[in-house]
């Protein structure tokens, strides 16, 4: 079976990074963004099982983002990974698939991850 | 007799600066010096139309009888001269049987050996003022020429008591006009409404020389600690008939007054006597004035001090209405002062909230960066023991300060609440039961008092169970992990809302009484591990939910936490 491939949106190198190992470590073929232009040019070459799509990035951020991801594949699966708790309850009427707050504990993205892309 | 010497002298001490007294006296004693008689008493008219025996003559033995007896105009001889004001003239074959309100028999072995008696009103042309009596026993009768004299004596002598009536009266006004002036001062002066009361009771019984003066505010109109302000000191033979008079002046809403009241404590066998005026205001009856003369003092109000007191009664009045009111206004000040403070306050703490929110933003990619790489650190790389702990506590320490930004952030954040009911019981043996399955709280004896059939409040569960775990888990440090913890709920009012009341109470000594303002406050904290929000969040949540924590100290034994939470909250209630 081909492994899932993973699409990480952030501005910050070294999280972009972290993640990547982390997530191959765990069997996925991952692919880094620097921003949302970045993000939407990607992913109108490849397919991803699922997008980790940060929300404060400069130019177009998170939100912006994912509305035009979802122009590009309304089922697309996108999880926002963020440092700010306080839009956690808000992710749902953003039409994504998950809402983390960043942690050095990846666990929880890892598990989120394998519930949306079904992998 | 020579007329011109004795009108002579009489005119000079009539028109001298003697007092009025020694005036009377004086032209009392020249006349029964220069016309031969032995007695020359003088009449007063006094203020309830009596006529009383006041001054005499050097010589006067008959005196000591008159001055005992006071007799109504028309009465006797005395009181029909009053009347008529026309003179009379006797001698002992026709003196009438009654000089005033004696008999003839009270004046046996007195009046026998007079024989020429004359009996003058003292009045000008509208009103009268007294009666002068003269008896001689030297004399058979008293001439015409005499008579003259004597006449114009009298109207001299009614002259000088009516400067008497108006000099007392004035006297009375300007008295009477400075206490109403003194309560004036006070009234402007003072707005405390205990402040108000002392000090009208104490002038009052100044100015109406009352062995002591009360006022008692009705029950009805209690907002005072204390219902009975008191100028002098009331005896407790009094005690009684004044609580009665009192209750009688509220009830009947007008003057009522206890005369010659025996006093059986007081040392000299005093009398007393009680005049109780009820303190209207609009309609409302707002308390009483009382009033309390001795025996030796005129015992009856006169007619002018009930107006006098009436005043006082509507001074007071308006007194407590303008201090209770000023009272109100202080109140409602403070209370705007409170709510602008608080205003301030959450504008301080919203902006060094979001100051503090975009801070944790920032903080939080490095950590996740610092602590995601350790991690894989330690997964990857094979290292000592030594080496190992090092990056255990790296990674501990980030995970700390991960929960810290949390925390922050779970202040800083104005979370909308989620509304469903909660039933509090179920809720606490939920949260108690969890942390209890903890090694750690094996010390700990948890003690529950639930009451039974509590109502539920509708709240946000997720909220409210944090701020139940912060309470229950500060409890638990606070007894350094063994002791008892109770855990009590209760129906109770806040703010006149029925709340669910839920007490937490530890037994581990007790907050630092000068902390205890301070403990609501973020980042304040006694713990050396705490970021001081925890206490801040909670309290947060419960007013967010219209409730309220409160803090008891139990001194020496511990601290009580006591959440209110309203039964129905405000938005349910508007919605609904």
């Amino acid at each position: 079976m081909k492994p899932a491939t993973i699409l990480i949106v952030d501005d910050e190198e070294h999280i972009r990074l972290l993640f990547k190992e982390e997530l191959e470590d765990e069997g996925y073929t991952v692919d880094l963004a620097s921003n949302g232009l970045d993000a939407l040019d990607k992913l109108k070459r490849s397919a991803y099982s699922v997008i980790v799509l940060d929300i404060k990035m400069p130019g177009m951020d998170g939100i912006q983002t994912l509305a035009e991801i979802k122009k590009i594949n309304k089922d697309q699966p996108v999880i926002l990974c963020s440092a700010y708790g306080e839009f956690k309850q808000d992710f749902a009427s953003w039409v994504s698939d998950g809402y983390i707050v960043k942690s050095a504990d990846t666990r929880e993205l890892k598990e989120m991850i394998r519930r949306v892309s079904g992998v | 007799m020579d007329s011109v010497n004795i009108l002579g002298k009489v005119i000079e001490i009539s028109h001298s600066n003697l007092e009025i007294a020694s005036r009377i006296e004086a032209i009392l004693n020249i006349l029964a010096h220069e016309m031969h008689i032995e007695e020359a008493a003088l009449y007063t008219l006094d203020k309830d139309k009596r006529l009383s025996c006041r001054f005499m003559n050097r010589t006067s033995r008959l005196f000591g009888i008159l001055s005992g007896y006071r007799c109504h105009v028309g009465e006797g001889v005395v009181g029909t001269v009053a009347q008529k004001r026309v003179p009379q003239y006797f001698t002992s074959r026709n003196v009438p049987p009654r000089f005033g309100c004696l008999f003839y028999a009270d004046l046996d072995g007195a009046t026998d050996r007079y024989k020429a008696f004359a009996f003058l009103p003292l009045s000008d042309d509208s009103f009268v003022y007294g009666v002068l009596l003269l008896c001689s026993s030297g004399r058979e009768t008293i001439v015409d020429s005499e008579k003259i004299v004597l006449s114009i004596i009298s109207r001299e002598l009614g002259g000088i008591l009516h400067t008497y009536d108006l000099l007392v009266s004035s006297k009375k006004r300007i008295s009477e006009l400075a206490t109403l002036s003194e309560l004036g001062r006070v009234l402007t002066s003072a707005t405390e409404p205990h402040l108000l009361l002392q000090n009208i009771a104490t002038i009052t019984a100044k100015s109406f020389n009352a062995a002591f003066t009360t006022i008692k505010l009705a029950h009805s109109f209690v907002r005072l600690d204390f219902q009975r302000f008191t100028s002098g000191e009331i005896d407790a033979a009094i005690e009684g008939p004044l609580r009665d008079l009192e209750s009688e002046a509220l009830r009947l809403r007008r003057a009522t007054s206890l005369g010659d009241h025996p006093l059986e404590a007081a040392p000299n066998g005093g009398r007393l006597a009680l005049y109780c005026t009820p303190i209207l205001s609009k309609d409302r009856v707002l308390g009483t004035i009382t009033f309390c003369k001795k025996s030796e003092q005129q015992l009856a109000m006169e007619e002018d001090d009930q107006y006098l007191v009436s005043a006082v009664a509507n001074y007071i009045s308006s007194g407590l209405e303008t201090s209770f009111l000023n009272t109100k206004l202080r109140d409602v000040l403070k209370e705007l002062g409170d709510a602008q403070k608080r205003v301030i306050e959450h504008e301080k703490l919203r902006s060094l909230g979001e100051m503090t929110a975009s801070i944790a933003h920032e903080i939080r990619n490095p950590l996740v960066i610092i602590g995601g790489f350790t991690k894989r650190l330690a997964r990857q790389v094979q290292i000592d023991e030594k080496d190992n702990r090092y990056i255990e506590i790296i990674i501990g320490e980030v995970a700390r300060l991960e929960t810290i930004l949390n925390e922050i952030l779970d202040y800083v954040k104005d979370t909308p609440l989620l509304q469903e009911p909660c039933n509090a019981n179920s809720l606490l043996d939920e949260i108690l039961y969890l942390l209890a399955s903890d090694k750690i709280w094996e010390r700990v004896r948890i003690v529950k008092g639930y009451q039974a059939e509590l109502p539920s409040v509708v709240c946000d569960v997720h909220q409210i169970k944090q701020v139940f775990i912060n309470i229950i888990l500060n409890a638990f440090q606070a007894m350094g992990g063994g002791g008892t913890l109770t855990v009590r709920t209760e129906k109770a009012l806040y703010q006149d809302r029925s709340c669910v009341k839920v007490s937490v109470a530890d037994t581990g000594g007790g907050i630092d009484p000068s902390l205890l303002d301070n403990i609501f406050n973020p980042f304040f904290t006694t713990k050396e591990r705490g970021t001081g929000l925890g206490l801040a969040i909670s309290n947060k949540i419960v007013m967010h939910h219209d409730g309220h924590i409160e803090v008891r100290n139990r001194a020496g034994e511990g601290a009580t936490f006591g959440i209110y939470l309203p039964i129905n909250s405000k938005t349910q209630t508007r919605e609904g």
